[in-house]
């Protein structure tokens, strides 16, 4: 099975024995390529042309952070699975007021269902958030009637203000306070736990686009524009509440990330690398937990059931089935 | 699935199935590697190691686990390598 490489240091990678080798301090670290499925560089890492030669023929991806964990961008390799007749309909979807609107109105269905799901499973655990999750049903309830994407937009900020407003009443620890939304920079821990959960999963999803015939430039609820990738973040937003929320708060609830884990830098607060070491294992761990899919009678993990959901766009957009959100059942 | 590879190989071959089994698992210690793959690219591996050894004298072995459940690796002594995914 082929995952994830990380690398938290610095050193060079390179290809040699047509194959992978991280050359630190001397000490040469071969890395089996065929079980590379992508690549997260953290670190100060070198490399050649040769080397990204090599990763295009493997089809491996190269996604690149700051040094504060911000995702900076992706090396994309060349395109291998090419339709132009999906292409088409996937513009046509976009350029069609009607047909844009409609997926969008169901990522955001999606999404919402998804963050009612997490906070019923903190409710069941003893926590009161029965005023919160009434907010979230009367904002799911609004979602087929909007006329816009903008105002759609607004019902999911609305909900998800909401139901951020439950996570101080999870935890219950004042080092992981919520307070509000805060990005560039995250004002407090929770939010800088949160913002670097979403980058792994906006990667996490373009790498699966990469392996479907979806372009990743064209989304429907996020605008396409000249910046950058927008497809992965509208799948995304069905996938965080399950995949990133529940990864951030179990990871403080466990008490796996402390506060000595952050530090304070350019006015904001940035995990650190003992931190983010931890938060990549659960993070891993949570992308290969395994769950039975009652379509296909057998068990796929995170990862893979990203994938399906990709195949389900797909469908939809050639007009064979009509695409429904993952929605969790735990 | 996953899987433990040991060879015992004419010196003059040694580096050759290194390189081969470099490219699947990850180098444990001397003529040994291991990792975790499908069945094709496991086919694929088997495919390779045959084109470089010399059937009548070398040997390779393959230990297949379904999982690593029920795999436990001790060690004494020192650790030469182990497969690691961040580095």
């Amino acid at each position: 099975m082929r995952r994830a490489l990380y690398l938290m240091g610095g050193g060079t990678l390179s290809r040699k024995q047509n194959t992978l080798c991280l050359e630190r301090e001397g000490a040469k670290r071969y890395v089996p390529v065929e079980q590379v499925l992508e690549i997260h560089v953290f670190g100060e890492v070198e490399f050649n042309k040769r080397l990204l030669e090599f990763l295009s023929q493997h089809e491996i991806m190269v996604h690149i952070y700051s040094y504060h964990g911000w995702y900076m961008g992706t090396f994309y390799p060349r395109e291998h699975n090419n339709s132009g007749y999906l292409l088409l309909q996937q513009v046509v979807h976009y350029l069609d007021a009607e047909k844009r609107l409609d997926l969008a109105r169901r990522f955001v269905f999606g999404a919402i269902q998804n963050l009612l799901h997490v906070l019923r499973y903190y409710q069941r655990r003893g926590k009161a958030l029965e005023d919160i999750l009434t907010a979230l049903e009367g904002q799911l309830g609004r979602v087929h009637s909007q006329q816009g994407i903008e105002q759609l937009m607004q019902v999911e900020g609305q909900a998800r203000e909401a139901y951020y407003r439950a996570f101080d009443r999870i935890l219950e620890d004042p080092d992981f306070e919520f307070e509000e939304r805060t990005r560039r920079p995250p004002r407090n821990r929770m939010n800088a736990l949160l913002s670097f959960g979403n980058s792994l999963l906006y990667t996490a999803v373009l790498s699966e686009i990469y392996r479907t015939h979806l372009d990743p430039r064209i989304g429907f609820l996020h605008a396409t524009n000249f910046r950058r990738f927008a497809l992965n973040l509208d799948v995304a937003e069905v996938f965080k509440p399950i995949l990133v929320d529940r990864t951030v708060l179990s990871l403080v609830q466990k008490r796996q990330i402390q506060a000595r884990h952050f530090d304070e830098a350019l006015g904001g607060l940035y995990l650190k690398e003992e931190g983010r070491r931890r938060f990549l294992e659960a993070w891993e761990e949570r992308l290969g937990t395994t769950l039975h899919h009652r379509g296909l009678k057998r068990h796929v993990s995170y990862r893979t059931l990203i994938r399906l959901e990709l195949y389900k766009l797909e469908k939809h957009l050639l007009g064979d089935r009509e695409y429904r959100p993952f929605r969790t059942r735990w | 699935m996953y899987v433990i590879m040991v060879y015992d190989v004419a010196v003059e071959r040694v580096v050759k199935i290194l390189k081969v089994g470099r490219k699947y698992l990850t180098w444990v210690q001397n003529s040994v590697l291991e990792g975790d793959l499908t069945r094709a690219q496991f086919e694929r591996l088997k495919a390779e190691v045959r084109e470089v050894i010399d059937e009548s004298e070398d040997s390779v072995l393959f230990y297949l686990l379904r999982s690593t459940d029920w795999l436990e690796r001790q060690n004494l002594g020192v650790r030469k390598g182990e497969p690691k995914w961040m580095l």
